[in-house]
């Protein structure tokens, strides 16, 4: 049977085949996981094979026991060898790039993965809208760009390296290692706020918890920088180093977690309640609610009155049907009876963790259950005051906000710099740089509705192209600070105070025949405007802002916001019978008031009836 | 017959699992795995070999017409058999490969749709019918056609083990990798996923063809093989000339989709 060569050779190769298979079983045999157990659930998953520790699973409702790991962290958990499960690994589950084969697969959270990536956090709209307008790229602060598109640019326009070098890396969409140095997460996507920093709250555990409760410390990555809210909700300011060397405008000074510094102050009367922010927040505030919306106070449901009142949108439990919201009580093993009423958001979304009890409503926080009080807004002078009709909460209960007049930002073509979109250093960098931050009462300004509302500046700044005229900007954003006071700001920090008006920082003189205003340092070209203002006094046209139809208060407004001003100093309390109907009180005072000022009185408030 | 071994580790419900565990999970599994894909692929090999030759020494005269035909139907059931191999390995390329050739059965004229539910069976991704075709029907097929061809049930001891040898080697040397899962990321899952090496040109005809091409192209093949026994001279010529373009568009169609999958 051996004799022809043909089987010899045949024979050889064969051998030969042989002794490399041999090769090929040991090296399989040593890359086998020598764990017993491989299933999850009733599923096979390899994975378990090899992650054995306890220290590997997340627990709860995402337990490697129930979901194992491929799950949410694909790979092919079929495979017996290593290389071959981790091939295709999602290091990061709940990265938007891959939500659809992860946390949005069918049977887990397919409804809440798509608001997500529809939602301002994920998109940005607004960001890139009022950036590009400001650069003069596009004619308006409202598109529909999203900060992903712009990240993906092939050929980005000025407006959009500013935003890919200083502003991409808070997006939801860039991946943990191309993220904002402040962002201290385990990932992007749905892992930004629902997986807690590794090692957070255990050191030992190796896979972070995943949990719908969202904790605070997952806001303050993003939200502590910008109009830095979450640090106003915590009673803290940021401050330069170089104002800490000089003397901090503060008793105590804290460093945050990325090293920056912070002034201590009141914190938020919610924050000192024990609050958190989604105790407020309801989750299509953060996540959206699948709608595209171009700016973030669009997609904000839940606002003061939701809670306060005086006109509380309410509805009972027989009637809600948001899936979301009954998913959460559902987990929470929480019932709610259909005929029991439950306040609700502007667009109807239930405020779950609010109740009705004997005593009023009451707020059960989400954190640790502790059941807080909801106070109704009181009726009395000082919200029943004629002229305060469009005043909204934050207007006069906003103690004060983070506002940074003095910051610069400049562009060095021949410095290097991140690039969240390409994820790698890319030629020139945009330079922040600050004479220091404020924490100041802000500005009020005017919404196209005629709402007034706390504004800070949102962007000074002059923008030179090579071989173009440069383009003067003075824009002041409108915003929520999040440092509600109990107590409002007194009727002076708004009606005696140039700041409040947008005239920025001066002496506001009201005693000459005309209301007059020192800017303390005037700005370049213009020793009637302080540099940090936002309007000059009695402007022509109010000063513009970052979203269509903000402005400043405009001359009339001004006008007559001193007029109460001057009165002030007398007629202190809110409760003082001039104040009820203040423009008959003026009538009266021009003819035959019984007022010792009435005599010597400027002439601006005597005509002020006449003008107004 | 080497497929006998797998058969214990293969269940159709759960194809994928049963793959990696005969890859990674049991010892010495990929190489029985190997050497049966390599006998399969040697087959083949031998057939279109034996094929070529025969119509070479013009020796198909001396088959009856009616042996004939069932050797040109053999090649078309090795070709079944062996498509019924690669969709049970359930990988991500067998599980994209699966609706196209539904798609192709299906648009058959008349008998399309029953015959797509007899090879694939009722439900996509169902792998009990491929199953039971590659491992019972088409095998059976094989057999019979080949014992009736070969004039012997069993073939000779010597070419069995020489074939079993040299499959050997070649599992040894090159064993067989199993491909990335359905629904994998595209960083495991290329863009372009390929089909059996061996239909690699009717995969390319689909890129630019309609689907009808793909039952078009095979029929014309057997077509043209089987009339060539009953051919005179010029008619032979033409047959001939017509067979050889066939096979020059069908490896330009397997160039084409090897170029547009970066290979």
């Amino acid at each position: 049977m051996f004799k022809t060569p043909a089987l010899v050779a045949a024979v050889l190769a064969g051998l030969l085949g042989l002794l490399v298979a041999w090769g090929h079983e040991a090296g399989r045999a040593r890359s086998v996981g020598k764990g017993g157990e491989a299933l999850a659930g009733s599923r096979v998953e390899r994975c378990l094979t090899c992650h054995v520790k306890a220290a590997e699973d997340p627990g709860g409702a995402h337990a490697k026991a129930a979901l194992g790991c491929a799950s949410c962290h694909l790979g092919n958990p079929l495979a017996f060898e290593k290389e071959r499960a981790h091939a295709g690994l999602e290091r990061e589950p709940g990265a938007l790039a891959t939500v659809e084969r992860t946390c949005a697969r069918e049977g887990c959270h397919p409804r809440e993965a798509a608001h997500v990536s529809s939602s301002l956090m994920a998109r940005a709209s607004g960001l890139v809208a009022v950036d590009r307008w400001v650069f003069g790229e596009i004619p308006s602060p409202d598109s529909a760009e999203t900060i992903g598109q712009v990240l993906n640019a092939k050929n980005p326009s000025p407006g959009q390296v500013h935003l890919r070098k200083l502003c991409g890396g808070c997006h939801l969409g860039t991946r943990r290692g191309n993220r904002d140095d402040a962002i201290l997460g385990n990932g992007s996507g749905c892992a930004a706020c629902h997986v807690a920093p590794r090692g957070a709250r255990d050191p030992a555990r190796a896979h972070p918890p995943i949990s719908s409760r969202v904790a605070d410390d997952r806001c303050f990555g993003c939200h502590s920088r910008s109009g830095r809210i979450s640090l106003s909700f915590e009673g803290l300011a940021e401050i330069e180093p170089e104002q800490a060397a000089v003397g901090a405008p503060c008793a105590v000074v804290t460093a945050l977690p990325d090293g920056r510094l912070a002034c201590r102050h009141e914190p938020d009367v919610h924050r000192a309640a024990g609050m958190s922010c989604s105790d407020c927040h309801l989750h299509t505030d953060l996540m959206g609610d699948g709608a595209v919306r171009a700016h973030k106070e669009e997609q904000v449901e839940i606002v003061c009155e939701s809670c306060h009142g005086p006109a509380r949108n309410e509805t009972t439990w027989a009637r809600i049907e948001d899936p979301i919201t009954r998913d959460l009580l559902r987990q929470r093993d929480e019932i709610r009876l259909p005929q029991e009423r439950v306040l609700l958001g502007r667009r109807g979304t239930p405020l779950r963790n609010l109740r009705l009890a004997a005593s009023g409503w009451s707020l059960v926080t989400k954190e640790d259950s502790r059941a807080l009080t909801v106070k109704p807004t009181p009726s009395d002078a000082n919200h029943r005051m004629k002229g305060h009709e469009r005043l909204s909460c934050s207007a006069c209960h906003a103690a004060a906000a983070a506002t940074c007049a003095s910051c610069h930002t400049r562009f060095d073509p021949k410095r290097r710099q991140w690039d969240f979109g390409s994820g790698a250093e890319t030629p020139g960098a945009w330079i922040e740089a600050s004479e220091g931050f404020g924490f100041a009462p802000p500005a009020l300004g005017v919404r196209d509705d005629g709402t007034i509302v706390p504004a800070v500046p949102g962007m000074i700044l002059d923008i030179a192209r090579v071989g173009a005229p440069s383009a003067a900007h003075r824009l002041f954003a409108p915003t929520e600070p999040h440092a509600t006071g109990k107590k409002a700001r007194t009727c002076e920090s708004c009606h005696r105070s140039a700041s409040a008006l947008g005239l920025g920082t001066g002496v506001l003189d009201l005693d000459g025949d005309e209301p007059a205003f020192m800017p303390r340092q005037p700005a370049a070209g213009n020793p009637s405007l302080a540099g940090d203002a936002w309007t000059s006094l009695f402007p022509v046209s109010p000063g513009k802002g970052t979203r269509v139809g903000f402005r400043s208060l405009d001359a009339r407004e001004q006008r007559r916001a001193l007029a109460v001003g001057a009165c002030l100093p007398c007629h202190a309390k809110a409760s003082d019978p001039i104040w009820p109907d203040f423009r008959l009180s003026l009538a009266r005072f021009s003819e035959r008031s019984r007022c010792p000022f009435a005599g010597t009185s400027p002439s601006w408030i005597r005509s002020i009836q006449s003008r107004d | 017959v080497s497929g006998a071994a797998l058969t214990p580790f293969y269940s159709p419900a759960r194809a994928l699992d049963s793959l990696e565990r005969l890859q990674g999970g049991l010892p010495w599994g990929f190489f029985l795995r190997a050497i049966h894909a390599y006998s399969a692929y040697g087959f083949l090999a031998a057939a279109v070999g034996h094929l070529i030759q025969v119509l070479a020494a013009r020796t198909d005269r001396r088959l009856s017409g009616g042996m004939w035909w069932g050797s040109v139907l053999l090649l078309l059931f090795l070709v079944a058999a062996l498509l019924g191999g690669f969709a049970l390995r359930a990988d991500a390329a067998a599980a994209e490969a699966l609706p196209v050739w539904r798609r192709i059965l299906e648009a058959v004229p008349l008998a399309g749709a029953a015959l797509s539910r007899l090879v694939l069976g009722v439900r996509t991704g169902d792998l009990g019918a491929v199953a039971l075709h590659h491992s019972g029907t088409f095998t059976l097929l094989l057999w019979l056609l080949t014992s009736a061809h070969g004039e012997r049930v069993l073939p000779d001891r010597r070419s069995t083990v020489i074939a079993a040898l040299l499959s050997a080697a070649v599992a040894g040397a090159a064993p067989l990798p199993l491909g990335p899962p359905p629904n994998g990321t595209s960083e495991t899952a290329p863009g372009v996923l390929l089909g059996p090496w061996y239909l690699l040109g009717l995969q390319g005809a689909l890129m630019d063809l309609p689907v009808a091409a793909a039952w078009l192209g095979p029929l014309a093949l057997v077509l043209l093989l089987g009339l060539l026994r009953h051919a005179e001279r010029r008619m032979r010529h033409s047959l001939l000339a017509a067979l050889g373009l066939w096979v020059a568009v069908y490896l330009g169609f397997t160039a084409r989709v090897l170029l547009a999958a970066g290979r």
